[in-house]
């Protein structure tokens, strides 16, 4: 008797937990914005780092973002950008390993042959080429195929 | 007739009355019951009840009704593609001009909403070249206007609102918009003097460092080929000074289109929060 | 008497008004419903009517389509949780077997199967033998012969088969270390020998005019412009070398990609070789 109420309790536990997943998995009344979607990412002035190497490369950064780059237009066809790649590279590893990152992105920034049939894009239609792929960490690697439109991180 | 048939016969008549009086019609119950799901905004499950009608009901006295209520169920949930498949049905099985045009402006509200605004705009110009659909001008105007702030013409926004009405509400604010917001145009224009479009969009700061760059490069760049280095002139002249100056014109545009576009973003919140007026 | 006969004239013509009474909620109705939602693709729907009536119309297909439904929908847990209380006696044990194989497999990339446990019909048994092959591919440990891989899967089926094979027993990998080494002698080789010609030309033009003009400053006695670009030309080849192991590392993972990429396509493409179902004829 007791088994068989068990049972029965456990029964209707499964069947009321699977309408508690149902609630779940239904959609609910949206309200799409009228707004249209803002593109652009305003620059990070901060000085914020946990390390001295990080404060250099940020404050190089932040001087050329505001005597050079806010002024001279759009130059690099990458996302990110090779000063936020320097950046960026700087917080995954230190800032020597980062500083040769840097050059070979330079370096394949120069390449003018570069293409659609290497990098994937972004969808404001830069290339996306994140410091990650590049810290010589296998597993850290997020292949992504050409010409596939990536998430901007 | 003796008094007990009379009382005999009223006795039958009001049975039978009452009878048609609570005669069950079980499918405008259900349509009813989807509809007081769809009201309390529980609009999956109402969806739900309205196909599970339209399944059952061979004689299809509601599916004109049961597909246009499936339709508003999916565009309150967002659901835009799927709305506008329902709202296609129910435009052929309409059986009124009312019917059909309702249908239509619901086609072009979602259309509106998606911001495909050349459809909307196609599908309006058909309404109104329809002559079932004459006593509707003031109401496709309307929505004229709505699908022309959606594509960002303020101006022709304004002049559809005009329409309907000279000082129209929505009218006034097309205009406003319209003054207020900045010519990308005349930034770039301005901009052959370089700093004056950043002035123009209000970036002091930008615009005075552009012009020392300008300058900077600019003599560096006459002065060399002065002294026949003609080389060194060429290499300055065209990786920097022109790097600076088609820069400065490049700003002075994006500058311009971020402000407009959050003028843009903030009349879009206030008619979609604050405006009472009819929304799509 | 008239009366009598009145009276059992009217229970007809009373109940004439009821003829549109109609009861959604019977479970009869419930199932056609669903049924007709399953047939039209909204799965959400007709999983939702299924649950209704499970307890009444304890059915094997409506067991069945609920598991396919969720599966369907990509809630491949949830379809394996329904397989859980599939009784095995139940007309779709089978299928669903192989159903809850093919759920193992999106959710955890492996198979726990007991062959023992179902008793498959010709085609179950094959959709069986390719699904658990195949599955193969996700192990770390493979050992098979090729010609044993191959053969559970037909003939237009064992051209890619083949592939997967080929790539699992040999990848082809490029070395990061040799592009490492090539360009540390010849700057940008490595780059080219991993099939990056245009930067391995350009990192060979960058160090090479660096190189040239300080080589250049330091004949003319430009002494500080020619450390600067040594210094310059330097960061340059020391970051060429390391591009180059970088992108060999690319390179591997894109052989990775092409590959976990192809089987889940290969896979969708075949429906996990898992039979047809026609619950819509």
């Amino acid at each position: 008797m007791r088994s068989k109420l068990n049972l029965i309790l456990l029964f209707l536990f499964i069947t009321t937990s699977a309408f508690c997943q149902m609630e779940n998995l239904k959609w609910q009344k949206s309200d799409p914005s009228y707004e249209k979607p803002t593109k652009q990412v305003h620059r990070d002035y901060s000085f914020e780092a946990d390390n001295p190497g990080e404060l250099i490369a940020k404050s190089l950064a932040n001087a050329y973002w505001f005597f050079i780059s806010d002024v001279d237009g759009d130059n690099c066809p990458f996302r990110p950008s090779c000063s936020s790649f320097l950046l960026q590279s700087v917080k995954e590893t230190n800032i020597f390993q980062a500083s040769l990152m840097f050059f070979d992105r330079f370096t394949r920034d120069m390449n003018i042959a570069k293409g659609d049939e290497h990098y994937p894009k972004v969808s404001a239609g830069y290339f996306y080429d994140p410091p990650k792929n590049y810290t010589l960490n296998q597993g850290k690697i997020k292949y992504l195929p050409p010409a596939f439109i990536a998430d901007d991180e | 007739m003796t008094s007990v048939n009379k009382i005999f016969f009223i006795v039958i008549f009001v049975w039978l009355s009452l009878a048609r009086l609570f005669a069950q019609d079980s499918f405008a119950d259900q349509f009813n019951l989807a509809k007081k799901l769809y009201d309390e905004q529980n609009y999956f499950d109402a969806i739900t009840e309205f196909k599970r009608l339209l399944f059952f009901d061979d004689s299809e006295i509601y599916n004109y009704d049961t597909n246009r209520m499936i339709g508003l169920s999916y565009k309150n949930g967002g659901k835009f593609s799927d709305a506008l498949r329902y709202f296609t049905i129910a435009e052929i099985q309409s059986s009124t001009p009312e019917e059909n045009y309702n249908c239509r402006i619901e086609i072009i509200k979602i259309n509106i909403l998606r911001r495909t605004t050349h459809r909307a705009l196609t599908m309006l110009d058909s309404l109104a070249a329809d002559a079932k659909c004459s006593n509707k001008l003031d109401d496709i105007n309307y929505w004229r206007g709505w699908t022309y702030i959606f594509s960002d013409d303020w101006e022709m926004a304004s002049s559809s609102f005009s329409e309907i009405q000279p000082n129209h509400q929505l009218a006034l604010l097309c205009d406003s918009m319209a003054n207020d917001l900045y010519s990308a145009q005349l930034a770039k224009f301005l901009s052959i003097v370089p700093g004056a479009g950043q002035f123009y969009t209000g970036e002091y700061v930008s615009g005075l460092i552009s012009i020392g760059w300008n300058v900077l490069w600019g003599y560096l760049t006459i002065n060399a080929f002065m002294e026949d280095r003609v080389f060194d002139g060429l290499m300055v002249g065209t990786l920097l000074w022109w790097r600076f100056y088609s820069g400065n014109i490049q700003n002075a545009e994006e500058f311009a289109l971020e402000k407009n576009l959050e003028k843009t973003n903030a009349a879009l919140r206030y008619l979609q929060y604050i405006s009472i007026e009819k929304k799509p | 008497m008239r009366y009598i006969l009145t009276f059992y004239l009217l229970i007809p013509l009373s109940s004439l008004p009821q003829t549109t009474s109609f009861d959604f909620h019977l479970p009869e109705n419930i199932k056609k419903f669903a049924d007709h939602l399953f047939c039209e693709g909204d799965y959400l729907r007709a999983i939702e009517q299924y649950d209704l009536i499970k307890q009444i119309l304890d059915n094997d297909t409506i067991e069945f389509k609920v598991m396919l439904g969720y599966s369907s929908l990509g809630f491949h847990q949830e379809s394996n949780e329904i397989f859980k209380v599939v009784n095995d006696k139940s007309n779709f044990y089978a299928d669903a077997y192989l159903l809850s194989l093919k759920n193992q497999l999106l959710i955890a990339s492996k198979l726990i199967n007991d062959s023992s446990i179902a008793l498959f019909n010709s085609i179950q048994m094959k959709s069986f033998s390719k699904l658990t092959t195949i599955s193969m591919l996700y192990d770390d440990e493979f050992n098979i012969p090729k010609e044993k891989f191959i053969s559970p899967f037909d003939e237009e089926e064992r051209n890619s088969v083949s592939s997967f094979y080929d790539y699992k027993v040999e990848p082809q990998y490029k070395s990061p270390t040799l592009a490492g080494i090539m360009s540390a002698i010849i700057p940008g080789s490595g780059k080219m020998y991993v099939g990056e010609w245009g930067d391995g030309i350009t990192a060979l033009l960058a160090t090479s005019l660096f190189a040239f003009l300080a080589y250049d400053n330091f004949s003319a006695d430009h002494t500080t412009r020619a450390w600067i670009f040594t210094g310059l030309g330097a960061f340059f080849y020391a970051g060429n070398i390391y591009g180059s192991v970088a992108s060999a590392q690319i390179f591997n993972a894109r052989i990775d990609f092409a590959f976990s990429n192809g089987l889940e396509l290969f896979l969708q493409q075949q429906n996990y070789f898992l039979p047809e179902y026609d619950f819509c004829k």
